[in-house]
């Protein structure tokens, strides 16, 4: 159109840029729309799922900026998101209004993870794996036994989100405050893998000691990573609490964490729209296999009980399968499909 | 060319999932009619919990298909449609929102963790679900409105075995009380009520321990214990750490009466423990498979004289109480989830015929019965022992 084809970047401010290309702009702007006029086009049921896909895809990015982006493995997750839960309801309980909370919830699970993100500087890959595990023991300990704070084994019940008097107590309202605070926190977690900390992020993941040498703070790095994938976590925590309006230590087990893991690596560890992905397919995959038994189950009654039970072996077949063929996860596919439908037809 | 082949093998795959699940949906449309009373179903059939899950799924079904097998209710019949949650709080949650967007009248659930996780969310759509999950604090309508089960609450079963034991206790020494249970929510739920209640009727605390869910192994908690001879062991658990304990107590010589809740001991208890299981008192809240009581052959009828496990009963007697609800709510006008709940609240004394302690609720006091059976494991079976009636005392409720 304007007389060349491709993408040409004449500085590294232009190549840097969130995005690109207009059409890139185009789509995006499209796809928002599309995710707009959802809860008109949708019924109750669908957006609930999508309020739940919003809820993972902060907590899927904030770890992949920990382990996909920073290289630091963390199996305590599923607990920073129980520290922000906890604090966002305690504050909102207290009187203080929603979006204080949340961001309140967001610090104290940031403090939890640089407490527990302190060893990250002597231990790595799987040493630190089993430190992490060890914060998510004992901050399920703590929300079981804390009762003043947490409730105990009564667990916590916290009212609905509430803006200047506007309370979000029904899906579709719910789906606005969400898709804005996710949408806030993708485009956080994207410029900050454009500044300098972002950068150093990366390094840190692929040499620690050439990280070092060009000048980046180890500690302070990998600090400064816990805790803002922790304040996200903690802000995923926070609507979460909000959402469900109940929480439990049962919760924010250690299956949360992997089920998290799992997100990232689907998605694409690294990447922003991986996590989305990943969180998006994590979270339909048990309803895509819920609603094929059932179908199945009314074809064959009779054996309906083992399909349930096969039903949990399929979703782990799918994680495998994925591992196996998609090891960079769905990201990568879908930059495949892009460039194959970019040359089309002339791929060869 | 493979990778093309990868593609479309996957895209067939996702196609045929969407579309197997759009035909799954089509049907539920095709099934509703006029005449007709949905109930949802929200239960762990494949979680940590699906070897009880399984049999109280079948035993909410059975009383459904009884329902309808003597005209439905008020003349409507129950579509009962039960979903897997896996002990999941994010499945049980969207099978929920599918659940109330479908407009069930009232719902059947069954873990903690689910249950607790929709307390307000049921109390927001005014929808009646039903539990198995017994902790005391969903039986105090304050806090939470439309929750229901029909045993009597864990705090209630641990204070009804300590009355028994002490009603029943001829030495002139206080009897000495251990307590062994998992730190876990459902473990923690009926500690301090027992304890309280133990301190009251005189009992000797002479010790407690936290033994896992998922354990192996109890003796470093039995051994202390050994030294301090309790007469009376409390195992909080589930059926797989009960018979850790029990295997653990007869290898380490440790001799006391083992009691356990509704989840401790059950049929398959005495296939895990053997003879280690013999003498143990169970608490349940529904009768025994082929006990002697009037509405068994109503079981035997729906089960088609397979034996089956206590919790199936307990599962159809959960059915037949929520339909006694619906039936009161249709003779004073439409059925919907705030008529079911206010009918429910009227609800004096429904006699189960000894399936369970018959069911009452109040506005103000959701707890179901105040009466627990104790059964004792001998021979390889359960036997009736006793049923043990507590006073319905304010101070207790959600406690």
């Amino acid at each position: 159109m304007r007389g060349h084809c491709g993408l040409f970047f004449e500085s590294y401010r232009a190549e840097a840029a969130v995005f690109p290309s207009t059409f890139q702009r185009v789509c995006l702007g499209l796809f928002v729309a599309a995710l707009l006029a959802c809860p008109f086009m949708l019924s109750s049921y669908y957006v609930s799922v999508m309020n739940l896909i919003f809820i993972a895809v902060i907590g899927a990015v904030s770890l992949n900026l920990l382990t996909g982006v920073c290289g630091q493995i963390s199996l305590g997750h599923g607990a920073f998101i129980g520290v922000g839960a906890y604090a966002a309801a305690q504050a909102s309980l207290h009187g203080a209004p929603f979006l204080a909370a949340l961001v309140l919830g967001g610090f104290a699970a940031a403090l939890a993870g640089m407490v527990f993100g302190v060893p990250s500087l002597r231990l790595k890959g799987i040493y630190l794996a089993i430190a992490t595990l060890a914060a998510q023991l004992i901050l399920e300990y703590v929300f079981l036994h804390w009762e003043s704070v947490t409730g105990g084994s009564r667990g916590l019940v916290v009212n609905a989100p509430q803006i200047l008097g506007y309370s979000f107590d029904t899906e579709r309202k719910t789906f606005y405050l969400l898709l804005a605070v996710t949408s806030l926190c993708l485009l956080c977690v994207t410029n900050v893998l454009r500044s300098r900390h972002g950068r150093a992020f990366v390094s840190i993941r692929d040499f620690y000691l050439s990280a070092e040498i060009a000048g980046v703070n180890l500690f302070s790095s990998k600090l400064a990573a816990f805790g803002l994938s922790s304040f996200l976590a903690g802000v995923a925590g926070g609507l979460w609490a909000h959402y469900t309006m109940f929480i439990s230590a049962e919760q924010f087990g250690i299956g949360l964490s992997v089920s998290y893991l799992a997100m990232i690596i689907i998605g694409g560890l690294g990447s922003v729209s991986g996590s989305v992905m990943g969180a998006a397919f994590m979270t339909l995959l048990p309803e895509f296999l819920n609603a094929g038994s059932s179908a199945l189950s009314g074809v064959l009654p009779d054996i309906s009980g083992s399909i349930v039970a096969l039903r949990e072996g399929v979703f782990g077949l799918v994680l495998v399968l994925f591992l196996v063929f998609e090891p960079e996860g769905l990201a990568n596919r879908w930059r495949l499909i892009k460039a194959y439908w970019k040359l089309y037809p002339f791929s060869h | 060319m493979k990778r093309m082949l990868k593609c479309v093998a996957l895209g067939v795959a996702l196609m045929s999932l969407v579309l197997g699940g759009c035909g799954g949906e089509k049907k539920d449309d095709k099934a509703a009619s006029a005449k007709e009373i949905k109930i949802g179903g929200i239960i762990d059939l494949s979680g940590p919990t699906s070897s009880v899950g399984v049999p109280y799924a079948e035993g909410v079904k059975a009383g459904a298909a009884y329902l309808n097998g003597k005209g439905g209710v008020a003349g409507m019949k129950i579509n009962l449609d039960v979903q897997d949650d896996a002990y999941n709080v994010q499945q049980g949650l969207s099978i929920y929102k599918k659940f109330a967007q479908d407009k069930v009248a009232a719902i059947q659930g069954f873990g903690t963790n689910v249950t607790e996780a929709l307390m307000r969310t049921t109390a927001k759509d005014e929808i009646p679900f039903f539990s198995a999950s017994y902790s005391a604090h969903l039986t105090d309508p304050k806090s939470a409105p439309y929750n229901f089960f029909t045993s009597a609450d864990y705090s209630t079963q641990m204070r009804a075995a300590l009355k028994y034991f002490k009603d029943n206790w001829k030495e002139s020494r206080k009897p000495r009380l251990a307590l062994l249970y998992p730190d876990h929510p459902y473990g923690l739920s009926p500690i301090q009520a027992g304890k309280d209640y133990a301190a009251e009727l005189g009992f000797d605390l002479v010790g407690t321990a936290n033994v896992d869910l998922k354990a192996i192994d109890a003796t470093t908690q039995l051994l202390p214990l050994k030294d301090k001879k309790p007469d009376f062991i409390w195992c909080g658990g589930t059926t797989p750490s009960t018979s850790v304990i029990l295997k653990d107590a007869k290898k380490i010589g440790l001799k006391a009466t083992f009691f356990t809740n509704i989840w401790g001991t059950d049929e398959n208890l005495i296939k895990m423990a053997g003879d280690a299981s013999e003498g143990v008192v169970s608490l349940q809240t529904a009768a025994v498979y082929g006990q002697d009581v009037p509405g068994m052959k109503i079981i035997l009828e729906a089960s088609k004289n397979q034996p089956q496990m206590t919790h199936y009963i307990r599962g159809f007697v959960s059915m037949l109480v929520m339909g006694e609800g619906i039936r009161l709510a249709a003779a004073k006008g439409p059925v919907t989830g705030p008529s079911i709940k206010a009918a429910l609240e009227t609800m004096k004394d429904f006699d189960l015929q000894g399936l369970a302690p018959s069911v009452s609720y109040l506005p103000s006091d959701h707890r179901p019965s105040m009466a627990v059976f104790l059964y004792k494991v001998g021979g390889g079976k359960l036997t009736f022992l006793a049923q043990e009636t507590l006073e319905r005392k304010a101070e207790w409720l959600g406690k």
